[in-house]
């Protein structure tokens, strides 16, 4: 679950204007929702924020069922971290990684057993269509490939949590209507979803309710 | 079936990312001065003890005019009494088992002499007879001993090397304050050194951190993966600048043989060879040296722990 009441979040201490600004609304476990609003709206600022990236300026911030403003320690912070996928608007993959070793990096860093990484990261990548790119270094990939090897990362480790900055940017339609369906999928079986989108025709596809940012204000919360 | 893993792991490509070589190398260099400086100190060390220790162990008496006899009244006294020398050795015999007393013969006492006097044997001056008093490894002159032999035999002067030991121990204790200010400051470059290298790789990977940060990586994760480098690269600069110093030092051992123990003394017509190292250098001075690399990579892996952890502390 995620729970903002009153949250507001400056990017510098004793910046005068916030980024966001006094956002409270609250998405139930397996909840999903779009994540809407113009260009500069605040919608990546928000998802660095549900991730933990940043702390809140003002107010209070639940994630899975953590109060983030109050457990500010350090390895609370990590261990949430660990609970949450993010797809970045950049990717964020490590160039000198294999495809394989790029998607296998969040559960190494859970300690996950070697043979059951091998075994999520094949099957995640077969999924993803990049059963056949496994090796590959990341900075050899095309744009589309990247993009789906940090989709794969982001869910390889069934996070209870998902985020996604413009996930489906360099997919083809077929490739993005697979993935919604995925998301929708994964929300279903008790994940939360946030997907921030520009991408009218998909939201048009899954109807579920859209969080609508405009300024940094949420001026549409509809759950 | 096995992944096609790069082998590479997080990314992080340390190897690439921090100045492997000049920490290495400026390791060693470190190591090189530090093993020196040890072995500068525990020579100091070694010496002044040994020295301090005869000195004080040591007592010089003179007596004038030795053979003239003890408090002769007529002349058939002066064949029945004992000579002064004699009466003094005499009363030196009562000192506890263990002390060695012995008076310099004439031979001896002219080649201590020599500087000052020339040919000594030769002089019209009246030389005293020395007796050199060496007593036993923790025993002390009795407190009177100078009274009772000035009673006794009058004129007879005690000489108390105790002043010397005194010297000799201060100056030690200056040298070893020196070797230790020395080792401080390597220490402390050292530790510099190691500094810049880590936030030099800190810079480099900052992406990458933030990535493996982004993704749930813990701050020890992070911080073992660098000091775990900086930690076996200074251990690697450690043993070759230790190694290296051993040239230089087996020569120091030496040229200082004739100054310390017999072993050494035996040693010193030829270079010493390195199986007999262990017998030749105190065991101090050893487990001192093998020390060092592991001294070298304990301080590269604390800096690096340290300073990557507080780099971190700016990622929520």
């Amino acid at each position: 679950m995620i729970r903002l009441t009153n949250v507001s979040w400056r990017r510098e201490r004793k910046a005068s204007t916030p980024v966001l600004s006094n956002l409270s609304f609250e998405v139930p476990q397996g909840g999903f929702r779009w994540l809407l609003g113009p260009s500069g709206a605040g919608k990546t600022s928000l998802l660095s924020l549900l991730h933990v990236e940043s702390l809140p300026s003002d107010g209070t911030l639940c994630l899975l069922d953590k109060d983030v403003t109050a457990h500010t320690h350090r390895s609370v912070l990590v261990r949430l971290r660990q609970r949450i996928g993010m797809v970045h608007q950049d990717f964020r993959l490590m160039p000198d990684l294999s495809v394989a070793d790029n998607v296998a990096l969040p559960m190494r860093l859970q300690h996950r057993p070697e043979d059951e990484i091998t075994d999520e990261v094949q099957s995640i990548l077969k999924w993803v269509g990049l059963g056949d790119r496994l090796g590959v270094r990341a900075s050899r990939l095309s744009g589309g490939e990247q993009q789906r090897t940090a989709i794969a990362r982001a869910i390889v480790h069934r996070p209870g949590l998902i985020l996604a900055d413009e996930p489906t940017n360099a997919l083809e339609e077929p490739q993005a209507h697979k993935l919604l369906d995925m998301f929708s999928e994964l929300s279903s079986m008790g994940t939360t979803v946030i997907v921030a989108t520009h991408n009218e025709a998909l939201v048009r596809r899954l109807s579920r309710p859209a969080l609508v940012l405009e300024r940094g204000r949420l001026v549409q919360d509809g759950a | 079936m096995a992944l096609p893993f790069s082998g590479r792991k997080d990314g992080l490509s340390l190897s690439e990312a921090l100045p492997d070589r000049s920490l290495f190398i400026l390791v060693a260099m470190m190591s090189f001065l530090a093993a020196l400086t040890l072995t500068g100190a525990t020579g100091a060390r070694t010496l002044s003890t040994r020295w301090a220790g005869g000195a004080a162990q040591l007592l010089t008496i003179q007596v004038s005019e030795p053979d003239q006899p003890l408090a002769a009244t007529s002349k058939a006294d002066k064949t029945a009494q004992p000579t002064r020398a004699d009466a003094v050795l005499a009363d030196l015999a009562t000192l506890p088992t263990g002390t060695q007393v012995h008076r310099l013969t004439q031979e001896e006492l002219a080649r201590l002499l020599t500087p000052w006097l020339g040919d000594a044997g030769k002089t019209a001056l009246p030389l005293p007879a020395v007796i050199e008093v060496r007593l036993a490894e923790g025993q002390e002159a009795p407190a009177n001993l100078e009274q009772t032999l000035d009673a006794h035999v009058p004129g007879t002067v005690v000489e108390h090397n105790a002043e010397w030991s005194t010297r000799l121990r201060a100056l030690a204790q200056s040298l070893l304050a020196c070797a230790a200010l020395a080792l401080a400051t390597v220490g402390g470059i050292a530790t510099m050194i190691t500094a810049l290298a880590t936030k030099a790789g800190l810079s480099t990977r900052r992406d990458i951190i933030e990535i493996l940060h982004g993704l749930g990586a813990t701050d020890s994760y992070i911080a073992g993966r660098f000091a775990w480098r900086t930690g076996g690269l200074a251990l690697g600069g450690g043993l070759l600048g230790t190694l290296l110093a051993m040239a230089p030092l087996l020569l120091l051992f030496r040229m200082a043989a004739p100054f310390a123990a017999s072993t050494l003394q035996a040693a010193s017509t030829t270079m010493p060879d390195w199986r007999t190292l262990p017998d030749l250098l105190p065991g101090d001075m050893l487990v001192g040296l093998a020390a060092l690399p592991f001294v070298a990579a304990f301080i590269g892996w604390v800096t690096t722990q340290f300073m990557v952890r507080v780099w971190l502390r700016r990622l929520p």
